[in-house]
Parts: structure tokens; C-alpha cells; sequence
């Protein structure tokens, strides 16, 4: 999604706004732009990455600036679509993320009131929008503007008559003010900032921001001060740097077992949740998109073995579409960045129905937890890479301390089998550990079915969702077309599409499935194709019927999926690598998506 | 001034404590080794440090990373193949100029060591220092102040001074480890014994903390050495009456039940669960996720992280590996043992049991003083056992 940063202080704000920028790569763009106010305003913009632009530009003179990342919604990439987009006098620069609704009645007001414009962006009407209220105060020129428009922003606007002012707003898209000394600043998120302040300011829907070397106003869209004290930021820049590793992506991964530690950390022994699930509804909905809805699915066997309550999973984005049932259950709601639009959407209408929701989330104050009634972290740390990895497992890890914690508050778990089930959870960080171990093996096995230009992935019960989650990591980082199919399905279309030339990738541990799965891989093995299997530790029958056979620690049912993705995780990055993709920045891909 | 930590070797001496990291990783007051290295270099303001990483490297990187977190910046050679010393130093010359240390990444050291060493800066220099077994090492030959050779392993005991394995070089040394290579030699110290024979190399000597973990026993020696400072932390669920002396760390999450009795120093990693009416006695590290059950003594011991031992036990004088389990009732008392490393045989006078990573124990299993157990054996209820266990085996 799109990235803004600001700036105002002693210091200039050029290097410090492309380096703050280039802190926001991961949530992915296709075109760069900054905006210096000095003796005049001067806007530099251009499709393709920042340091192409970083090179073509001149030495800007001035303290006070704003820059972006655009990725493309209105209008495809290009140098006029670029933001920040300037007013007819070039006076005003206005970057923009989120989606004006309005845009196409403004455009024609304000063309109709002799305005020009150049692209064909969303984000231009409210620049010129800003320009028709400006009176010599950027500030209630903005406020005004904004009463006009409709839609989802973060906003930063700067002003050539007003140099040393920022003014920042946002609605439905993160921002976030840094607080430094005799400098501040604005950023989409923490990362941009965390080279100089861990003192920051997370903004609410409504609000407005402005900013100036040595002052930082909150103000609501009616000019009345806010005051919230700023909050200090754990994370420190090195947790954002790959250090030796050489991709983010593997470096999260080899991180896992260190943050399934920190997910269980104190919680195993009892997950505290102030009896928020002893009663008040009889099932369970899991809501998410992308990575965590393969999370929610998985969740959806763990809580039904674990603790008895009939659960579904639902995608965020559909989640609105069904008709309300008369019952209410809760509603659990999965994002790691907490800003995901379409499962903020699906947590709003959950309120609406009048359901109770429980936020998984990784972002501590992102906009999710905020609105849920209660959030369980899942502390992965960030995650820079777009391919989710560790924030994926912890959540699967959450969803098992949910389970155990429902099925006690519940009584349909009893004492001793919640022994065992601890016993599991604890073991999870060394079997991560053991398939880490493996790298080497799986980047040979990458090197042999790397070449392939179609895969599938195959699992029954929750190795379903897990084939889909190892499925979604080739497609998204390695380009290779692989389609998740449950096992049992195979025989219902897919099968046709058997060749030599597509492997097949099946998770086949030791689980009630088992025999199923033996079955299933005999009838891909009849038509050809290769067979990868993913199996437990001491297996040694699988081998006489697939081709390649990766290990991983034998785990009881439900535990499976953690050890198995990360076999999945480490198998796509050297897919990938052989390939040589870009494995950190996937072309099209965003981090969080905060647009619908 | 930059300092190359050579970190790449295996460690097939710390028997099943290496299997899935590097020597330089094991922990010993739930810190590893190397963290003591870098620690000891950021004090003395060394903080540009090229670590030489081979050996699973991955478990250096997730745990130091860019080195920040130290104070230091670190950047990373890989030498894929572990030759020696001498190549794995070849390795990181780029990243050197002028005056630089060399430092072993798995010898325990402090501050005052890493001051020793910086005192001789003028020239090449090379610590020596005293050892009750200079067999196992490098023995030196100094006159003065000055080197003059470097034995390896000697048949003889010459004398007890041997070569810590640090050292202070500079480019010199570059053209004495390619001559040695020419001959199929990769070894640091004999470049260095090479390099004293042309040109003057200081015998520097220290006060300083210099540790040495050859086999796995003598990690309890760097454990209770690293136990020393130890700082007193109480944090997580700590119920009521539960006896704690001395200095205790108990990290964030754990949850003390009780009646538990804690004798300092120890330190308790992050999350783990202690069992009521446990005893954990001086000088013991548990590592994260560790969880021990009810009435078990655990003594001068370290269970690394994710280990659980069941109600009931005793654990003396023992290493643990990662993620070793065993159920209730398991018997690691301490006494004389005969123990069999990488073929040979050490009489070690006071030794419990040696459990390697990911072992599964059943109930009422017995380990004899001196037991090996390999890698992810799994041992049934009511064994016996003596001697050294494979890894991967099954006991019934």
C-alpha cells in the first residue's frame, strides 16, 4: 500500500524523508515522489523505485517536506500519477493514501470552478480541493476540504507560503506522528521513524495533525485540541535490518522458533483473558484475508478438536455479504498489521450484528485492536518481508492457547488432556528448530522441482489449509503457478491436469488422514507426476511410493501444520531464490492492504 | 580497531550439544559463549567485528543479527568449508586493515582480558596462559616477552603456558598463513609460530577470564563462572512460599508454584514453569520454556531451552540439551564417571548425565554417572542406562 512520510525540523529534510521511505518499501509501490518547501516548493516524482529516483535528483534545499510511495489504485503507474500531487499554482503538495469516493463529483465542481488537472488520480481533486479553501492558513484550508470528501485517507499536505508546517489527517489509513527534539515527524508506519525517535503518536479516525519544528497539534475536524501522551516504540531499527541473512523472508524464518517462544511466553499456563470466553455465545467465526485466513482455517479444526465449539472461517472480504443467522457468535478477527481494510470492515459489521470480537494481531495500537473488545498479540516482532512467515505461525500459535483456554473456561476440555496439549505447545519451538535444520535438504529438493511452471499442493483436514498457505508462498514469491487442492478432491477434476511435468507437493504425516493420503498419493503416482511428501520422523513408507520425502517432527493431529509450513516456508524461498526473484518485494504485492 | 571472531567450527567434542548449532551457540548462563566474547570486546570499545561463521550459521545470525542489540556492528564471512584457523582468518581479510584482534569464539573470556591484549598494540602479539591439561592445547615457547614457537599437542609436557587463541595481528601475517597453505597447513597458531620465526611477537599475558570448554563437563565450569554476575531478577508468577537465596534470576512469563526452593546462583529463562516443591540448587541455568515438575532436585546443571523434566526427578552435575523430555521419575544422580568421547575415554570425577537435544525419556528411567545420550534417542520406561547412547537410537 502506499507509504507517506513527513518532516519538519533544523535538519534537511531530503536524506531523512528518502531514507524514512525507503523504510516503507516492503508495504510495496510502483512510484516514488517528495515534496521540499525551501525558498520555493519543489516536487520531484516518478514511477519505479526510490532509488531511481534518489539519483535523478538534484541537491533540494530545505527543512520542512514530505515524500510517498504510490501503489497504484486510481490511474496506473506513471510520473503524473506519482504523488505528491501540487494545486494550478504549485503553492500546494498533497500526498495521499486510501480512496476519495467522492473524487469524480469534486473533479467536476472544482474543473467547473476553473481548475486544472493533470492526472487521473483520486488524490488530485482534494489538492485542488484544499487550494479553493486556502486562505493563508493550510491548516483550516485542509479541515475544510476534508468536511467535503468521503472516503478512507492518511494525508500529509505542506505549503510554500507556510514553510515549517506539516499538516497531516487520517481516516481509515494508518498514520503515525514521530516526536523528536526541535523535529517531528509523519509516517504511514513506525519503521519510517524508528532511526530517529521511539516516541510517537498513533492517530485516529477524525483527526488532524499539525506539525512544526517544535510542536505537535492534535485537533479534531473541528479545531479542538486533542491531547494523548505519545507512547515509546519497543522495536528497534535492528530489528528491521536483515543482518547476514539474504533475504527478510529467510531471516524470519530462521527467527520462528524464537517467536513462538515469545507468543507463549507466560500464557501457557494460563492465557489470561478475564473470563471474556466463559459464555455469551455458542460458536465461533474466524475472519481474515490472505495469509491469516489460511491461519483462521487451520483454527477452525484447532478450536473444534480442542474445545468443542463449532467454528467457521470466513474471508473478511465476504464476511459482509452474509446474511446475519440469528445467533451471535464470536468473532475473531485475524490481521498481523491490524490495518487490514476488509477485516477492519468485517470487525465493524461484527459490532454491528451485535457479536463480540477478539482481535489476533501482531502491530500493538494498530487500528484493529483499538476497536476489537479484546486483543490477543501474537509478538512476532516486524516482519518486513511481503510473504508472511512468522507472523503466520504465531498466529496458528494463538489460535492453540485460545483453544486451550476456551475448552477449560468451557469444560469441554478436561485437566489432563490439557496437560498434554501444553506439553505439545511447548514442543513447538524446537520442532520449527528441526525443520530449520533441513535448509540445505529442502534448497536441494528446490533445485530439483524449481523449474516446474505448475505445482500442487495437497493436505486433508488441517493440512488442508496448510497446503493452501505453502501453495500461496510459491505464488508469491517464486511466480510459479501452484494450486492447493484437499486430497480428496483430486479425483474431482484436478487430477486431469496430472503430468510428469507437475509435482505435486502432499503433506502426509501421521494423522488419522494418513491412510486417505497414501491412497491419494498412489493415484497421482499412477499418472506420473513427481511426488514431494511432507511426513512425520520415523515414516519410512511413504518412500516407496513418492519421490522425495522431507521429515519433520512427529506432532500429535492438530499440532501439525507448524513444523509442516515451515518445511512449506523454506521449500518456496529456494524455489524462489533459484529462480531470482525479488523474494522481499514481490511485484504487485503489498504488505498490509489497506484499501477494500 | 576491528576484531575477527572465528566462529565456524563445529565443536564434534561437545559431543550431542552441537547437533543443531555451533559450539560457539551452547549456552552457559543462558547466554552463549560468543555473546561473552562480543560482550568483552564492545567494553573495551572494539565494536566493528567480523564474525567467521560456517557451521549452521543461521543460529549466529538470528541471535546477534547486524549486533545493535550489542553495541557492536557485525558483519559476517562464511567459510563453508572449516579447514582451520588460518583459512577461516584468510576469509575475513578483506574486512581488515591495519591492527586487528583475533579472537576464538568459544573461549569464555572478560573485559580485562580483551585490555591485556589491546596493551600490546604496537606489534603482533599472541596471550598466553596457564592450563592444568597443556596437553590438549598449544603449548608456548616464550623467551622474555617474546614467542618463539607454538607446539601443537604436544606428546611431552614441555611446559604448562599455552596459546589462548587470541591474538593481535596485522597484514603481516597474511603472507605466513599462504606460505602454510601452499603445504596444506590451515592452522592459525602455526602462522603465528612462523610469523615469530621473522619478526618479534609479544607473549602477552593476562588476569583476565579465560575459559575453556573442551568436552561437554567443562561447561558447567563456564556455566557456574558465567553464573558469577548474575544479576537478582524476579519477574512472572511467583506463589506463595517459595524459598529463594542468593542471586536468582527468574525471567519474564515463568511461573514458580509452591514450596519451591531456589538456592543462588541461578537463572531462569523467559516462560518457564517450575513445578511446586522443586529444589534447584547452585550453579544451574535453565534456558527458556524449560519446565520442571514437581519434587525434582535439579543441581550445578544446565538444561538448555524447552527441556521438561517430570515430578520426581534428580538432576546433578548434567547437561541438557534443547528439547530433551523426560517423564516423571529420571535419575542423573552425580559420581565418578568414565565418559566416552569421539572414541576416547575420560575419567571425570564428578559427572551426571550428558543428554543431547530433542531426547525423549520415559518414566523411571535410570542413567548411570557419565551417561551419553545422543540426539533425538528415545529411551522406554524403567530403562538403565550407562555408557554412550547414539543419536536417533531407540532403548527398550
Amino acid at each position: 500500500m502506499c507509504g507517506i512520510v513527513g518532516y519538519t525540523g533544523q535538519r534537511k529534510a531530503l536524506p531523512i524523508l528518502l531514507d524514512s521511505l525507503k523504510r516503507l518499501e516492503y508495504r510495496g509501490y510502483d512510484s516514488a515522489g517528495v515534496a521540499i518547501v525551501g525558498s520555493a516548493l519543489q516536487v520531484h516524482k516518478d514511477k519505479g523505485f526510490i532509488t531511481d529516483l534518489e539519483a535523478r535528483l538534484p541537491a533540494l534545499e530545505g527543512t520542512t517536506g514530505l515524500a510517498h510511495t504510490r501503489w497504484a489504485t486510481h490511474g496506473p503507474p506513471s510520473q503524473v500519477n506519482a504523488h505528491p500531487h501540487v494545486d494550478c499554482s504549485g503553492r500546494i503538495a498533497l500526498a495521499h493514501n486510501g480512496i476519495i469516493e467522492n473524487f469524480q463529483a469534486l473533479h467536476e465542481t472544482l474543473e467547473a470552478k476553473g481548475h486544472t488537472f493533470r492526472s487521473q488520480t483520486d488524490t488530485e481533486s482534494l489538492v485542488h480541493l484544499i487550494e479553493d479553501h486556502y486562505r493563508g492558513d493550510l491548516e483550516a484550508a485542509v479541515r475544510e476540504a476534508l468536511r467535503e470528501v468521503h472516503g478512507s485517507y492518511a494525508i500529509a499536505a505542506v505549503c510554500a507560503d507556510e514553510p515549517g508546517l506539516v499538516v497531516g489527517a487520517r481516516n481509515e489509513s494508518p498514520l503515525v506522528v514521530g516526536i523528536g527534539p526541535d523535529e517531528n515527524f509523519l509516517a504511514s508506519d513506525v519503521p519510517a521513524l524508528l532511526r530517529h525517535t521511539d516516541q510517537v503518536v498513533y492517530m485516529m479516525d477524525g483527526e488532524m495533525v499539525v506539525l512544526t519544528p517544535s510542536s505537535v497539534l492534535l485537533k479534531d475536524l473541528e479545531g479542538k485540541a486533542i491531547t494523548r501522551e505519545p507512547e515509546r516504540i519497543a522495536w528497534n531499527l535492528e530489528d528491521a535490518e536483515k543482518g547476514g541473512f539474504e533475504h527478510f523472508m529467510l531471516k524470519e524464518i530462521f527467527e520462528q522458533p524464537k517467536a513462538i517462544h515469545e507468543t507463549l511466553l507466560g500464557r501457557v499456563a494460563n492465557l489470561d483473558v478475564d473470563g471474556f470466553f466463559a459464555e455469551g455465545f455458542t460458536s465461533v467465526k474466524l475472519v481474515a484475508c490472505g495469509t491469516s485466513y489460511h491461519a483462521a482455517m487451520i483454527g477452525k479444526y484447532v478450536l473444534e478438536e480442542i474445545s468443542r465449539v463449532p467454528t467457521s472461517a470466513e474471508l473478511a472480504s465476504e464476511y459482509r455479504y452474509a446474511h446475519a443467522p440469528a445467533e451471535r457468535p464470536l468473532v475473531i478477527l485475524l490481521s498481523q498489521s491490524g490495518e487490514t481494510a476488509d477485516t477492519l470492515g468485517a470487525a465493524r459489521e461484527a459490532k454491528r450484528r451485535g457479536c463480540r470480537t477478539l482481535a489476533i494481531c501482531n502491530v500493538v495500537g494498530s487500528t484493529l485492536t483499538r476497536e476489537a473488545d479484546k486483543t490477543i498479540y501474537t509478538r512476532a516482532g516486524p516482519e518486513i518481508g511481503v510473504a508472511a512467515t512468522k507472523t503466520f505461525l504465531t498466529q496458528v500459535v494463538a489460535l492453540y492457547l485460545i483453544a486451550l483456554r476456551l475448552g477449560l473456561d468451557r469444560g469441554t476440555l478436561g485437566y489432563e488432556e490439557a496437560d498434554r496439549l501444553k506439553d505439545e505447545l511447548r514442543s513447538l519451538p524446537r520442532a520449527v528448530q528441526a525443520v530449520l535444520g533441513q535448509s540445505k535438504f529442502l534448497e536441494a529438493l528446490a533445485e530439483k522441482y524449481g523449474d516446474a511452471k505448475d505445482m500442487f499442493y495437497i493436505g486433508r483436514h488441517v493440512n488442508y489449509p496448510v497446503a493452501m498457505e505453502g501453495a500461496l508462498k510459491i505464488k508469491e514469491i517464486s511466480y510459479c503457478h501452484a494450486e492447493a487442492y484437499a486430497a480428496g478432491e483430486l479425483k474431482h477434476g484436478p487430477l486431469a491436469l496430472l503430468t510428469a511435468s507437475t509435482p505435486v507437493v502432499a503433506v502426509a504425516v501421521r494423522d488419522h488422514t494418513y491412510e486417505k493420503m497414501r491412497s491419494n498419493l498412489g493415484e497421482v503416482n499412477a499418472r506420473g507426476a513427481p511426488i514431494l511428501a511432507i511426513a512425520s520422523e520415523g515414516d519410512r513408507e511413504l518412500a516407496k511410493i513418492v519421490d522425495d520425502v522431507v521429515h519433520v517432527p512427529a506432532m500429535s493431529g492438530v499440532f501439525n501444520p507448524v513444523a509442516v509450513t515451515v518445511a512449506l516456508q523454506l521449500f518456496a524461498y529456494h524455489v524462489a531464490k533459484k529462480r531470482g526473484c525479488p523474494i522481499d518485494k514481490p511485484r504487485n504485492l503489498a504488505k498490509s492492504v489497506t484499501v477494500e | 580497531m576491528k576484531a575477527v571472531i572465528l566462529s565456524a567450527g563445529e565443536g564434534a567434542r561437545m559431543g550431542p550439544f552441537t547437533a543443531s548449532e555451533p559450539k560457539v551457540m551452547i549456552p552457559v548462563g543462558n547466554r552463549p559463549i560468543l555473546e561473552y566474547v562480543v560482550k568483552a570486546l564492545v567494553e573495551n570499545g572494539v565494536q566493528d567485528l567480523v564474525l567467521v561463521v560456517g557451521y549452521h550459521r543461521e543460529r549466529i545470525l538470528s541471535h546477534f543479527q547486524d549486533g545493535k542489540a550489542y553495541g557492536a556492528r557485525i558483519s559476517y564471512v562464511t567459510q563453508s568449508k572449516q579447514l582451520g584457523t588460518a583459512h577461516a582468518l584468510l576469509g575475513a581479510r578483506t574486512h581488515v586493515d591495519g591492527r586487528f584482534l583475533v579472537l576464538n569464539g568459544s573461549n569464555m573470556i572478560d573485559a580485562h582480558f580483551v585490555e591485556d591484549l589491546l596493551a600490546h598494540a604496537d606489534g603482533p602479539a599472541v596471550m598466553i596462559t596457564q592450563s592444568d591439561r597443556p596437553r590438549a592445547y598449544g603449548v608456548a615457547s616464550v623467551k622474555g616477552k617474546r614467542l618463539v614457537g607454538i607446539t601443537e599437542k604436544p606428546t611431552e609436557v614441555i611446559s604448562n603456558l599455552i596459546n589462548a587463541g587470541a591474538y593481535a595481528l596485522d597484514a603481516s601475517i597474511f603472507p605466513e598463513i599462504e606460505r602454510l597453505a601452499a603445504d596444506g597447513k590451515h592452522d592459525l597458531p602455526g602462522a603465528v609460530s612462523a610469523l615469530a620465526g621473522s619478526a618479534d611477537v609479544a607473549a602477552a599475558r593476562t588476569e583476565g577470564m579465560w575459559v575453556d570448554a573442551l568436552y561437554p563437563w567443562d561447561l558447567l565450569r563456564l556455566n557456574a563462572a558465567a553464573l558469577q554476575s548474575v544479576p537478582d531478577v524476579r519477574s512472572g508468577t511467583i506463589e506463595p512460599s517459595v524459598t529463594i537465596r542468593g542471586r536468582v534470576s527468574i525471567g519474564e512469563g515463568c511461573t514458580i508454584r509452591s514450596g519451591a526452593y531456589f538456592q543462588g546462583p541461578l537463572a531462569l529463562g523467559p516462560g518457564c514453569e517450575i513445578g511446586p516443591h522443586a529444589v534447584i540448587l547452585p550453579s544451574t541455568s535453565l534456558g527458556k520454556n524449560v519446565r520442571i515438575g514437581a519434587l525434582t532436585t535439579v543441581a550445578n546443571s544446565i538444561l538448555m531451552d524447552d527441556v521438561s523434566l517430570g515430578p520426581g526427578s534428580v538432576v546433578q552435575d548434567s547437561v541438557v540439551g534443547s528439547g530433551a523430555t523426560a517423564r516423571a521419575g529420571l535419575l542423573a544422580a552425580s559420581g565418578a564417571g568414565d565418559v566416552q568421547i569421539e572414541g576416547e575415554w575420560h575419567a571425570v570425577p564428578q559427572i551426571g548425565a550428558l543428554i543431547g537435544e530433542d531426547v525423549e525419556i520415559g518414566n523411571g528411567a535410570s542413567l548411570a554417572c557419565g551417561t551419553v545420550v545422543g540426539t533425538r534417542a528415545r529411551v522406554a520406561d524403567g530403562a538403565r542406562l550407562r555408557g554412550t547412547i547414539p543419536a536417533h537410537a531407540v532403548v527398550l
